[in-house]
């Protein structure tokens, strides 16, 4: 049983990983008052370029560089057509969401050839933290993972401090709640808005490397498979806060491998059909969502609206 | 003016993607004209790949006319149908069981086109369905895995469960009960076909549960399921399809193979022909379609009184008497 239990918590930890890096850029770029949409796109542009770049240097090190890279190119064009342009947020994200498929496949049939194959690249490994990964249960759940683990919990006490504690922080939430204000007291609300979403794209883009080059170890198209708009839920869940961003990750991934070790399992006798445990991750997300709407929800008064003042 | 910009942009993606993706290749003047639609991209290695190789194979050896639209929604069946139809193309070929209902709202219109949906169940004047009869490589598959397992156990890990899948599934788990009426299989499905890290996932799951052979069938995805079993020392892995052997060839013992493209060729010539008949048919190891393929650098794993006990069940098969789906009961433990 403990053995059971053990396995779950360590692949709810694997699963929410991807989720919580890109759940920390999320809530920075809304707390600017940007929607990004287009966060999706990003995630798969990562994967690719995660895999890419591990695949044709043979460092997962350099994978890593260019899956944030790739994300962060995605990322200018949005904070460009949203920021910039002024382009509707739900617009200008969908459409980079499309661009990032057309784009990734294109240049993955590059590298393999038109029917595909399987290119192995090289991954990031497990790292034990001393003393920490020999807790029992929580020990090789949480400090046995890889180094995308580790920096999820270092960002996470890192943004909720930056956003709460800094000066620079209290700016960049001006520019989400009243950028009018903002821009009155001498905030630069675009150029602020654009950093904060180039670092919104940097984390998602870090976030899809690691399911190329860390979780598995090549690249399909569309591997990201909505991990992207799971992201943009769990923000709303955790109510745009880092702290509560890790519980809402956990929570979808704990769910996540509840279903996936429960699915076809007997329960008093009866067997569920396999699509109510698919849906369960989904399900507890919106369960959760609709019961901790209640009340202030933390959203940033100005969330997607475009800022037309100079700066 | 923004929202121009934005729609220009979207417009610009939209045609992009279109275009794109349609590519037409002549060869002779009066051309036979063959159209293939599909679910997924050619470049998954698998369902989707087999089928685009089927295409050029008709364009090279009856210097055919052919098109192709990769990844296809659901709700661009019936457009791309119409469009590839009132072109003239005479045989217009839906790769998946998905394309069956498109396929039988569009046929009427175009009487001089031959609409076939591959692994699908509908036909009609000018409608027909090609299936493949997977199960009868499936369910040798499930014998090796019986005599072969150490614990008992073995995994199946399904994309999506729609109908084409489910007789593979079920054949697999009778002929693993003909040799040993007590093992246990255990199916899973990832909910799509191309999250590589959640089959892997299920793959890791499975072999916490004691399955010690995994045969997965979820296309791309399944590439996670090979990694999984690659980083479980002394567990084993089927491919599906194709010939994945050589995907993964420390682990996987052989592969399920449909051979589309010797298929989608025979159904070329017939209906150029004139010959060919509007049924649902289905294509087997009879036909020389679906075959397991075993991997010559693991046979030896294989022990020699059960690679005997394959060889017999192949030629019953092949005769006819055995019949793989006989009493079939829906996979019992899922």
């Amino acid at each position: 049983m403990s053995e059971t239990l053990a396995g779950l918590l360590d692949a709810a930890v694997r699963i929410s990983v991807p989720l919580l890096l890109a759940v920390l850029g999320e809530i920075v770029v809304e707390r600017a008052g940007v929607l990004n949409i287009g966060i999706e796109g990003m995630v798969l542009a990562g994967a690719f370029g995660g895999f890419a770049g591990a695949f044709l240097s043979g460092s997962p090190e350099f994978g890593l560089l260019l899956g944030a890279s790739s994300g962060l190119t995605l990322g200018a064009l949005l904070a460009w057509l949203v920021v910039r342009a002024r382009v509707d947020a739900i617009v200008a994200g969908v459409a980079l969401n499309i661009l990032a498929l057309g784009i990734t496949g294109v240049f993955f049939r590059r590298i393999a050839n038109a029917a595909g194959e399987r290119l192995i690249a090289p991954t990031f490994t497990a790292v034990q933290v001393p003393w920490l990964s020999k807790l029992p249960l929580v020990g090789p759940a949480f400090f046995d993972q890889n180094l995308y683990a580790y920096m999820g919990y270092a960002l996470v006490p890192a943004t909720a401090f930056f956003l709460f504690r800094t000066l620079p922080g209290l700016r960049l939430r001006a520019c989400g709640e009243n950028p009018d204000a903002a821009a009155a007291a001498g905030v630069p609300v675009q150029r602020v808005r654009i950093v904060a979403v180039l670092f919104g794209a940097l984390m998602a883009g870090i976030a899809g490397s690691y399911l190329s080059i860390a979780y598995s170890n090549t690249f399909v198209e569309n591997m990201s498979a909505g991990r992207g708009f799971v992201a943009l839920a769990i923000v709303v869940f955790a109510r745009w806060k880092p702290g509560l961003g890790v519980v809402g990750a956990l929570l979808f991934g704990a769910a996540m491998a509840f279903q996936v070790r429960f699915q076809g399992a007997r329960i008093l006798g009866v067997e569920a059909p396999y699509q109510f445990y698919q849906m369960l991750p989904y399900v507890l997300t919106l369960l959760v969502l609709g019961l901790s709407s209640r009340g202030a929800t933390g959203v940033p008064a100005a969330l997607g609206r475009p800022f037309r003042g100079r700066g | 003016m923004r929202q121009w910009i934005a729609f220009a942009f979207v417009f610009l993606l939209a045609a992009g993607c279109g275009t794109s993706d349609r590519r037409s290749e002549t060869s002779t003047p009066a051309p036979f004209r063959v159209a293939l639609l599909l679910t997924g991209p050619i470049s998954d290695d698998g369902w989707n790949a087999s089928a685009y190789e089927g295409l050029q194979v008709i364009r090279d050896q009856m210097g055919a006319e052919v098109s192709y639209v990769e990844s296809l929604e659901k709700s661009q069946f019936e457009e791309n149908f119409r469009q590839y139809a009132s072109q003239g193309y005479r045989l217009i070929l839906g790769h998946g069981y998905e394309f069956g209902d498109a396929a039988m709202r569009v046929a009427e219109a175009f009487p001089k086109t031959t609409f076939v949906v591959i692994a699908g169940n509908k036909s009609a004047v000018n409608v027909a369905s090609v299936n493949f009869r997977l199960e009868e490589a499936t369910y040798e598959l499930g014998v090796l895995s019986a005599m072969m397992s150490r614990t008992g156990v073995a995994g199946l890990v399904g994309g999506e469960e729609i109908p084409s899948l489910a007789p593979g599934f079920d054949a697999f788990v009778i002929g693993a009960h003909s040799v040993k009426p007590g093992f246990r299989v255990i199916t899973k499905y990832v909910g799509n076909w191309s999250d590589v890290t959640l089959a892997k996932e299920h793959a890791s799951a499975l072999i916490a549960q004691g399955a010690d052979i995994i045969f997965q069938n979820a296309d791309k995805a399944g590439l996670g399921v090979f990694q999984a079993v690659e980083e479980h020392p002394g567990t084993y892995a089927f491919g599906s399809n194709k010939d994945q052997n050589g995907l993964a060839p420390a682990v996987i013992l052989g592969s399920a193979v449909i051979d589309v493209p010797k298929a989608l060729l025979h159904v070329a010539r017939q209906v150029n022909a004139g010959t060919f008949v509007h049924v649902v048919q289905g294509l087997g190891i009879r036909d020389g379609i679906v075959f397991v393929k075993y991997n010559d650098l693991l046979v030896s794993h294989i022990a020699l009184e059960t690679r005997k006990k394959l060889i017999e069940v192949q030629r019953d098969i092949r005769q006819g008497k055995l019949q793989v789906l006989a009493g079939a009961a829906p996979a019992e433990e899922r």
